[in-house]
């Protein structure tokens, strides 16, 4: 239980981190972030050169979380995968707590970003009304599908009765779920291209790229503290079920 | 493994010959995999039937075909899978002085075999059932073939772990068409593209998809199917 014990230290660490973080991003994006104020001038987005540019005004405030939510469900993809492999290769049950962990906070960060990305879209590429910014582009259907792939390692937990099978199930599913994140960037390369292809393409204010790292930062600390906490809580949850068994 | 045991090639055959014979005495498999793609053309085919038979009508036929091959091979992997399970044979092939490897991939060699021939018959079905037009061009066949192994690949694999589970065909069913979903935008994607006469340069970065995906997966399911089922 020792290193249960420092894995909570480093959790109250990230935390505090994360808080001070998410703060310093939430006032520089809205108090140090420039506002778009001659239409079409400062902040546009062009999805394709020479088609239609759009003002973004107020609303490209919401990328400084989507941005990160999103880095944030590549992270926890790539946490699945050395999960799953460490699991495989060790037999150890602090890899399946990682793999969980980092499933459970993928399944938030994902939702973040397809929320706040649908929020944004529907005004930006649809009517306003809700659903309608949804044009089932490559990056978004991938993204969505990413959530739910995090949504079935999650489920499957519950339908497998024995312990072991379980684990190495979840290892093997979370190896097969990481290629996806880097399949939704390839995505983006076919099809439609209306999703931007990055930040840079959609705004170039010096103030918007410090306001974008710092936001990123906070957040994915924030995103590291859960995962931390989610993977104590795992790790206590599976020593509780071993001394009850025994 | 035993200084008796058979050399890769000869153990592949006999595992791969063992899963054919299999069907072809019981076609359960077929049967099963064969009624549930017709069943899902006749339904799409009622579903449809009033649309006019247009030029979105017919962009929109393939896709639905391809849905019916998903569903057709999620049936396919995870009927094997229990049939096996129900015989105790699972446990006996881990015994075999064999790779484990090599019985994952007899299995998705014979898996692919069945969902071919049931391709052709849901193909054979959709052309006067939905007025469905095969695309003509060669590269179709290349599609076909990355698809099957696509969505085969991780099937196998989590078919013969997730039969042992409670209410495992729905669970294998949750499981995998995230995991596949990439292959049925390639699939559906290259499709389209070669159905609308724009050749190999059309279908080119959805084919490299299905490429990534096609060889991928199979070497995942050949690193983790021993993994998955060592005791």
């Amino acid at each position: 239980m020792k290193d249960l014990g420092t894995s909570s230290m480093v959790t109250i660490i990230l935390a505090v981190l994360a808080l001070l973080g998410a703060q310093a991003a939430l006032w520089l994006s809205y108090f140090y972030a420039p506002v778009q104020i001659t239409a079409g001038a400062l902040f546009v987005v062009s999805p394709t050169p020479g088609v239609n540019t759009l003002n973004l005004y107020e609303s490209y405030r919401i990328f400084f979380i989507h941005l990160p939510s999103a880095y944030a469900t590549a992270l926890c993809c790539g946490l699945c995968l050395v999960g799953g492999v460490m699991h495989l290769l060790s037999r150890s049950e602090k890899w399946d707590a990682l793999t969980v962990s980092a499933s459970e906070v993928g399944l938030l960060a994902g939702a973040i970003t397809l929320l706040t990305g649908s929020f944004w879209a529907d005004y930006a590429w649809g009517t306003g009304r809700i659903g309608s910014g949804w044009n089932w582009e490559p990056r978004l259907t991938t993204m969505l599908i990413l959530w739910l792939a995090f949504a079935a390692l999650l489920a499957l937990r519950g339908a497998m009765p024995n312990v072991q099978a379980r684990m190495k199930l979840t290892a093997v599913y979370g190896i097969l779920v990481a290629p996806l994140y880097p399949l939704v960037q390839k995505a983006i390369e076919i099809g439609q291209v209306s999703h931007p292809r990055s930040f840079s393409d959609l705004l170039s204010a010096p103030e918007i790229g410090t306001t974008k790292q710092v936001a990123t930062l906070g957040l994915l600390l924030a995103f590291g503290a859960a995962v931390a906490l989610r993977y104590s809580a795992n790790r206590l949850s599976f020593q509780l079920q071993k001394e009850r068994a025994a | 493994m035993s200084p008796n045991a058979p050399s890769a090639l000869v153990a592949f055959k006999t595992l791969l010959r063992r899963e054919l014979l299999v069907e072809l005495r019981t076609r359960s498999l077929m049967t099963s995999m064969g009624l549930f793609a017709l069943l899902e053309v006749v339904v799409v085919g009622l579903g449809v039937r009033a649309l006019p038979s247009d030029e979105t009508f017919h962009r929109f036929v393939p896709a639905v075909l391809w849905v019916c091959v998903l569903f057709a091979a999620v049936v396919g992997v995870n009927r094997s899978a229990l049939a096996d399970r129900e015989k105790g044979l699972h446990g006996a092939f881990l015994l075999l002085p064999f790779d484990p490897a090599l019985i994952y991939l007899a299995r998705l060699s014979s898996a692919f075999v069945f969902l071919s021939m049931v391709e052709v018959l849901l193909v054979a079905a959709a052309v006067p059932l939905l007025r469905f037009q095969i695309p003509q061009e060669p590269w179709m066949l290349a599609v076909v073939a990355l698809t099957n192994i696509g969505v085969l690949a991780p099937g196998v694999l989590l078919a013969s772990a997730t039969s042992s589970a409670r209410g495992s065909e729905a669970l294998l069913t949750i499981l995998l068409l995230p995991v596949v979903v990439v292959v049925f935008l390639g699939a559906v994607g290259a499709t389209d593209a070669l159905s609308a006469g724009l050749g190999l340069a059309g279908a080119k970065p959805y084919l490299l998809l299905l490429c990534i995906c096609g060889a991928m997966f199979p070497a995942l399911g050949l690193l983790l199917y021993g993994r998955l089922h060592e005791a």
